[in-house]
């Protein structure tokens, strides 16, 4: 029997396995922190039709990108609903979605958000930079003083977003 | 203290099985004393019951309502029936993975004293199973303890099971599954013991074959399950998804198929019984790969347990050993394997190994789109999706080439090939049949897309080969494997099932208010919203609202609901199913808008009882196959 197949057959799992452990060990959050970005100015309207824009984010505000055809975004909801338990105000930033199932979807997970901006051609995503769902900004006084790509997980919440919270809040 | 003896036992079982582990090793390069198998056996046996009281203790607490135990207390509640007190057991992580040590400790346990006591694996056997359930049992105790108290006091009310977890599909389709998974680690054991063994005058196939057929059979129906309770009772509203974790449920199902046939084929002609040995030793490593990507947490899934790496990593490197002893004793085995017997061209296992490589083809398809996403995170960060286009796209041809080589098969022989011209008239008219009838389809349903075609290409040249086989056979009373010609016709049943659901079936969403009613199309001439109803539950309160149609000149009723659950305050959207042989008419209730009408998605499924049926045709024709062998 060939000695290099005889080779491949241990090295190839080997491999496999080796990649597995790095991906599990490396530590995956990617935080984009920004000097102060002032979130971009707007008029769309909120799930139920109401104009929302630039002021209805004052405060300290949590924008969720979120869209109903997103799986990661069903796997962090019981998450943000936690969070949204816990008085924290988080904004929904619907995606590429459409309102009926946007709406649908909020109706059967349940709804974490004080309102969604509804943004089917990813306008306001764009200006904001968004690649894809789910993504998350902190706005203090309208300005993005935080941001993560994917999942909200305890750690990255309590990690990144609390502290600065915490901080905004002293100052006051 | 009830726990604590629970605790107690599952520890004990521990010791045991480093003592197995440790006494053998000792005697390794030893001569064998004439009673270590027997001492062993014993002592496996004993390990093996105390893990059965322990998990039965756990039982015990969880029906009598112990929240002093962390796990009892985050997933059951005092108001839940019993029935759902017990199978809210495995409805999160650790308690899950007990249930699989369970099931992994019962099909060892008959294994290995179903095997004569002289016979010359037993006890190699023996110790490759106790390492793989010893290594389980720490990964249960070390990283997901399920015993763990709430200290000093233990919680009043249990948290209560996720609501959509309360369905009696819960209650199966995860067992089921799991007896499927490790039902594998027989295989993968025996093969191995074989190969540490090095005699390999010694025949192995015969005695792991039954096993492995009554655990693809688990397998093939806790999938289906999981299948249907995702379209009946999430309200998904459809079967299939590409879910990373039923991926990696597929992947070890089609190792499985492949090893099946080739278990078969190596009964009838030793050319491919290294090919069926590496099979074997993969289907239980992609289990163990499955295991860990679900437990790990390291791709996203609606079905993912708690991320937490340090698991992932303990699971990695534990499935990572076990694997790698398999595979290397493999590979240093190869050459002393004597394999080198050629096929014969339009023979049956020519056929067979074709289907084989395709199969493993597919597995890989599956693994790459699985890892894909994570292979280009690490490379350049960027997050991509890989989604049904991507599934559907590779099966299509590869289902097409496998049934033009099940086709051939149906009438090929074993190690000799057939004439062209006697198999020629075989093949022309299914050939024929199939095309004629696809002609039909597309005459009436005037929809063409290329991938369901072909799939429905598919399953009809497997469909009428069979069918004409059975026919012709009939007549000149010829044997028929009957228990592959069933399972054979469900596969195709299955293909032609998919396709069609995939072209026919379509979607409306309407907005209606109580005592409105409206024509769809020439199908649903009247759809009228006739009563809301606000009810109330032992643990949940229910919307219940009342539509009747008129679909193709027949009344039907539905009755779709919204559960808000008292406990957790989650929502539940109840689908309502009208089920016909064709199609099923499948409603739920979305919002109510301000006007007071309300939403509804009504969705017309075609062929979907066809999926269900296909599947159990397979799991029949496994069982044939199963039990004629014991009358013969």
């Amino acid at each position: 029997m060939n000695k290099s197949l005889r080779f491949l057959i241990v090295l190839v799992p080997i491999m496999i396995f080796a990649f597995f452990a790095k991906v599990l060990i490396q530590d995956d959050d990617k935080v984009l922190r920004f000097d102060a970005k002032i979130f971009p100015s707007f008029q769309l309207n909120d799930l139920d039709g109401n104009p929302v824009n630039y002021e209805s984010l004052n405060g300290i505000k949590l924008v969720n990108v979120w869209a109903s055809w997103c799986i990661t975004c069903l796997v962090e909801h019981p998450y943000l609903t936690k969070l949204s338990d816990e008085n924290v105000q988080i904004v929904g930033l619907n995606y590429k979605d459409s309102d009926n199932k946007a709406s649908e979807w909020l109706q059967k997970h349940g709804n974490p958000y004080v309102f969604s901006i509804y943004d089917p051609r990813g306008d306001l995503a764009f200006d904001l930079g968004v690649t894809g769902a789910p993504e998350s900004y902190l706005l203090i006084d309208n300005q993005v003083v935080a941001s993560i790509q994917g999942e909200m997980t305890p750690k990255k919440w309590e990690t990144i977003f609390y502290p600065l919270i915490n901080q905004a809040r002293n100052n006051k | 203290m009830i726990g604590e003896l629970s605790h107690f036992l599952s520890l004990s079982a521990v010791v045991i099985f480093c003592l197995i582990l440790i006494f053998n090793s000792i005697f390794f390069f030893g001569k064998i004393h004439p009673n270590q198998l027997s001492l062993s056996l014993r002592m496996f046996n004993q390990a093996c019951s105390l893990i059965f009281i322990s998990f039965g203790i756990f039982v015990y607490l969880s029906i009598n309502d112990d929240f002093s135990i962390a796990y009892i207390a985050s997933h059951s509640n005092s108001q839940l029936p019993i029935f759902y007190k017990i199978s809210s057991i495995w409805s999160a992580h650790e308690g899950s993975m007990f249930l699989w040590i369970v099931f992994l400790t019962a099909w060892s346990l008959l294994f290995i004293n179903s095997l004569h006591h002289d016979h010359p694996l037993k006890r190699k056997t023996l110790l490759m199973l106790s390492l793989i359930i010893l290594g389980f049992l720490l990964f249960l105790l070390l990283t997901s303890n399920p015993f763990e108290r709430i200290l000093p006091f233990g919680a009043i009310e249990g948290a209560d099971i996720n609501p959509v977890l309360q369905d009696p599909a819960l209650a199966i389709h995860p067992p089921m599954l799991y007896l499927g998974y490790v039902g594998f680690v027989i295989s993968f054991s025996f093969i191995s013991a074989y190969l540490f063994h090095g005699n390999f005058e010694l025949e192995w196939e015969k005695d792991i074959k039954d096993w492995s057929l009554v655990a693809w059979i688990f397998l093939t129906i806790g999938i289906t399950l999981g299948s249907w309770w995702a379209y009946y009772e999430l309200g998904w509203g459809g079967y299939w998804f590409w879910d990373p974790v039923e991926n990696v449920a597929l992947m070890p199902w089609l190792a499985a198929t492949a090893f099946m046939h080739s278990l078969y084929a190596s009964s009838k002609s030793s050319v491919l019984k290294t090919w069926t040995m590496f099979l074997g030793i993969l289907i239980f490593a992609l289990s163990l790969f499955g295991a860990f990507i679900v437990r790990s947490g390291i791709i996203d899934s609606v079905h993912s347990f708690a991320n937490d790496p340090q698991r992932g990593l303990y699971l990695l490197i534990f499935s990572g050993l076990i694997t790698l002893l398999a595979l290397g004793i493999f590979s240093y085995r190869l050459p002393s394997l004597n394999v080198s017997r050629y096929i014969v061209s339009g023979s049956k296992e020519s056929y067979l190994s074709m289907n084989n490589i395709l199969m493993i083809t597919s597995i890989f398809s599956i693994f790459l789109g699985v890892t894909y996403p994570l292979i280009i995170e690490a490379l350049n960060g960027e997050k991509v999706s890989i989604g049904p286009p991507y599934y559907n796209t590779i099966f299509a041809p590869l289902i097409l080439i496998a049934s033009i080589f099940i086709m051939a098969s149906v009438d090929s022989l074993w190690q000799r090939s057939k004439p062209i011209k006697s198999v020629a008239l075989t093949i022309f008219i299914p050939l024929m049949l199939s095309i004629i009838f696809i002609y039909i389809v597309w005459h009436v349903t005037a929809i063409f897309s290329i991938l369901p075609y072909i799939g429905i290409f598919s399953g009809l040249l497997i469909l009428f080969s069979y069918l004409y086989r059975i026919f012709s056979n009939f007549l000149s009373k010829k044997f028929i494997n009957t228990g592959s010609a069933i399972a054979h016709i469900g596969l195709g049943l299955l293909f032609l099932a998919v396709s069609l659901n995939s072209i026919l079936s379509y979607e409306k969403n309407l907005n209606l208010a109580p005592g409105e009613s409206i024509q769809i199309n020439q199908s649903i001439k009247e759809f009228s919203f006739d009563d809301i109803k606000v009810l109330k539950a032992s643990n949940h309160d229910v919307i219940s609202v009342e539509v009747s149609l008129v679909q193709d000149g027949k009344n039907i009723s539905l009755n779709p609901q919204k559960r808000k659950y008292s406990t957790r305050g989650q929502i539940t959207t109840e689908s309502s199913i009208h089920a016909s042989v064709l199609k099923d008419t499948y409603l739920t209730i979305g919002d109510q808008l301000e006007n007071g009408s309300w939403t509804f998605a009504l969705k017309i499924n075609y062929f979907i009882k066809w999926i269900w049926f296909s599947a159990s045709l397979m799991v029949l024709g496994m069982l044939i196959t199963i039990f004629k062998k014991k009358v013969t």
